[in-house]
């Protein structure tokens, strides 16, 4: 697949703050691409100016076969939008946005299918300050595809969303997908990212700390890892835990224990033994693989770590 | 052009939904309206000379309040950043922006000219060139209210802006505060202030002068107009922290610079253009009072305030004076024989000079206000022909800022002396009319 959004070695300062520091990337045509990151990371500032509403330091960005920079009404007509910090007039009503912010393209969605697309319909002539919180993002995302976008950049779209939204906005993505738009989508929610995101990027005060899909960036150990939830009565010992067949480390979880064990069927069989051996009653018990949060922690500890070039 | 329309059609429907600029935009130049209306209610038309004033107080509100208020809370709401996001150049945003509030201004000034009419005030003499002299202060002010937009940061900013232009041009810049009530130095600051010129272009186009008497004041409004859209255009950000915005901040120079060119131009007169002064109501019919006839007369308005109000009393003939009051009446009537201003070469100015006995009187509020009038229409009509008379007061009437007055009367036994030029002239020009009534047997 072609590269339909490419970073080049991007930095962007905001004073004396090295925002964005060399980052390179490129997005292929029909994925859904995530960037990661804490806030503060760079992701927002690396949207911005690919949108153009920022003008890089230095480096070299090409989106839908336009450069934001030297191309902007270009670009602007091939990509959609959903940033942070933008609101829309209090008495403006949801049909009247999408047709405002339609007339500015050449090419544009009919305002009645996306108010139908995003749920909107009930709503389509109530004042912008009687939505719901819900309803505004839904708006501000259908506004990012009123003018049938080849490329979409949405800047945590789901902030501020209940879960029945977010699940909803997650559906409407999967969809946007299927019919061949690309999705740069920026989050510090793991979770959305590993359902999502076909690949994803991690950013970490402004560097690139790594790139691939969600498997690819966990460590190769981490993959036969898993974690074991243990909650019993009475409760057992640290040492007795720390003594099980597979089990590499344990930790304090509330009143439970969280144990790492990178050979899962004879630590679950050695803790069984233990635990019938007491005559524990099990409260909880669950086990769990390695999620994208592990890597994203991990990777982001080891550059801290890293002693500074 | 793509939006352009769209833009400006849904900014104008969202004003109309926003009872707060409803009420700024259309019941606030009211208050401004109703405010000239108590300050002037002994005018022969009470507001008619103060169009220019309320009107151009109207504009100035709107456009440096109204206008970088409505832009600068849309920048602030991240509104401006999602236009960023299309391919909408600046310039439809603003022009569309712009346009929607030259209609809302045309809007509430048409308000105040249709509730000025309701008062007495005539229709605009030249209702095109009222529409003219209206476009340019609003094109004016508009400049001046998106340079403000851009300069401010928020909206409190913009509050604090307005307020350094609006304050200032009301009181010294000719505004507010006429010019004739003015000290020196301050009237030569108003050439320097674009209200005085958009005063002097909309009560001139009320008043019905011919487009070249006020075309200097037009010129004026348009180099200033143009300095505030060339500003403003090199000023314009779509989000506050955009970088170089405080760097572009000394385009805002432009504006100042427009100002004191117009200031130059004015005093220095090297184009020859001299601002016209506003002239009264009907002002342009006659050539000089000889000609003025019996149904020119019937066309003064003889809307008066009561003879046994405060304001240019009259006393009946059964109010006869006593004591110290007939003492110093018989004084004064004694001194007005030889007084030399009542015989000097011009017979106009000489009504002019005894009509200024009975204002100053009033104006002074000496006990013998009410009856000096009584006196002095005796000395007028034991003076000149009843005929001539007439016509000398009705031009009086009519052109009450014509020839000069005298503030003192010291020399008749009257101590004191009258402040406010303005003032005076209005109580001569009542007295004139109340005196043409008399004479000429006309109900009022």
């Amino acid at each position: 697949m072609s590269a339909h959004i490419s970073i080049v070695d991007l930095v962007k300062h905001y004073g004396p703050t090295r925002a964005v520091d060399g980052i390179s990337l490129e997005v292929r045509r029909g994925e859904i691409f995530g960037l990661l990151g804490a806030n503060g990371a760079g992701k927002t500032t690396t949207l911005e100016c690919l949108t153009g509403l920022r003008r890089p330091d230095s480096g070299e960005l090409r989106i839908a076969g336009h450069d934001p920079v030297r191309e902007p009404r270009a670009a602007c007509e091939r990509v959609g939008a959903a940033l942070q910090r933008s609101e829309l007039p209090d008495r403006l009503t949801p049909r009247e946005a999408l047709g405002l912010f339609g007339s500015f393209f050449s090419r544009r969605a009919e305002p009645g299918r996306l108010l139908s697309r995003f749920k909107l319909t009930e709503h389509a002539d109530a004042p912008y300050r009687a939505l719901s919180g819900g309803q505004r993002q839904r708006l501000a995302l259908a506004l990012a595809f009123v003018n049938e976008p080849e490329v979409v950049l949405l800047d945590e779209p789901a902030a501020g969303l209940d879960p029945q939204a977010r699940e909803e906005l997650h559906a409407l993505l999967l969809e946007v997908r299927a019919a061949g738009q690309t999705v740069l989508l920026s989050t510090h929610d793991l979770g959305e990212a590993e359902k999502l995101c076909d690949r994803v990027a991690v950013i970490h005060r402004g560097r690139l700390v790594a790139t691939g899909t969600p498997a690819d960036l966990r460590p190769a150990g981490a993959r036969r890892t898993q974690w074991i939830r243990l909650r019993v009565q009475p409760d057992v010992h640290h040492d007795q835990l720390g003594r099980l067949a597979g089990v590499r480390s344990v930790q304090r979880e509330g009143l439970g224990w969280v144990l790492e064990s990178t050979e899962v069927p004879a630590s679950m069989m050695a803790l069984g033994a233990l635990l019938v051996g007491m005559r524990a009653e099990v409260l909880e018990l669950q086990t769990a693989a390695p999620t994208l949060l592990q890597a994203y922690l991990g990777l982001t500890q080891e550059v801290e770590e890293r002693p500074a070039s | 052009m793509k939006g352009w329309w769209t833009h400006a059609v849904i900014s104008l429907r969202l004003h109309f939904r926003n009872r707060l600029a409803l009420v700024y935009g259309y019941v606030f130049p009211l208050l401004y309206l109703a405010v000239c209306w108590v300050i002037y209610r002994h005018e022969s038309v009470p507001l008619a000379r103060h169009c220019g004033e309320f009107l151009t107080i109207g504009i100035l509100g709107g456009a440096c309040f109204g206008l970088p208020t409505t832009l600068v809370s849309e920048r602030e709401r991240g509104l401006w950043r999602r236009y960023r996001l299309t391919p909408a150049p600046s310039w439809t945003l603003l022009t569309g922006t712009a346009l929607v509030r030259y209609l809302v201004l045309l809007g509430a000034g048409l308000v105040q000219l249709v509730v000025a009419r309701l008062t007495g005030v005539p229709w605009p003499v030249d209702p095109v060139g009222l529409l003219l002299a209206f476009t340019c202060a609003a094109f004016a002010f508009i400049g001046l209210g998106l340079v403000i937009a851009m300069l401010a940061d928020n909206v409190t900013a913009v509050q604090a802006l307005g307020q350094c232009v609006f304050l200032p041009m009301l009181v010294i810049g000719g505004v507010a505060v006429p010019l004739s009530a003015l000290p020196e130095w301050a009237g030569q600051v108003s050439f320097f202030s674009p209200g005085r010129y958009s005063v002097e272009a909309i009560q001139s186009a009320i008043t019905g002068t011919e487009l070249s008497a006020r075309a200097f004041a037009e010129i004026m409004l348009v180099v200033n107009g143009v300095a505030g859209v060339t500003a403003a255009s090199l000023l314009f950000r779509w989000d506050v922290g955009e970088a170089g915005a405080g760097v572009r901040r000394g385009w805002a120079g432009l504006v100042m610079v427009s100002w004191l060119a117009i200031g130059w131009l004015a005093l220095e007169g090297e184009f020859g253009f001299r601002p016209a002064p506003a002239e009264p109501v009907a002002a342009r019919r006659f050539a000089s009072w000889q000609k003025i006839g019996a149904a020119d007369v019937a066309r003064v308005d003889f809307d008066l305030p009561p003879d046994t109000g405060v304001v240019t009393p009259i006393a009946v003939e059964d109010d006869v004076p006593d004591g110290d009051l007939a003492e110093e009446l018989q004084v004064m009537h004694s001194r007005l024989a030889d007084w030399a201003p009542r015989r000097g070469p011009v017979p106009l100015q000489a009504v002019r000079n005894l009509l200024c006995v009975a204002a100053v009187s009033d104006v002074l509020q000496q006990p013998v206000e009410r009856h000096v009038p009584a006196i002095i229409l005796q000395t007028l009509r034991e003076s000149y022909p009843k005929a001539q008379l007439i016509k000398m007061l009705t031009w009086i009437a009519l052109h009450p800022e014509e020839g000069s007055v005298i503030r003192s009367l010291d020399d008749l036994g009257i101590p004191g002396e009258v402040g406010d030029e303005t003032e005076l002239r209005q109580r001569m020009r009542v007295y004139a009319t109340k005196f043409v009534v008399r004479l000429t047997g006309r109900p009022h």
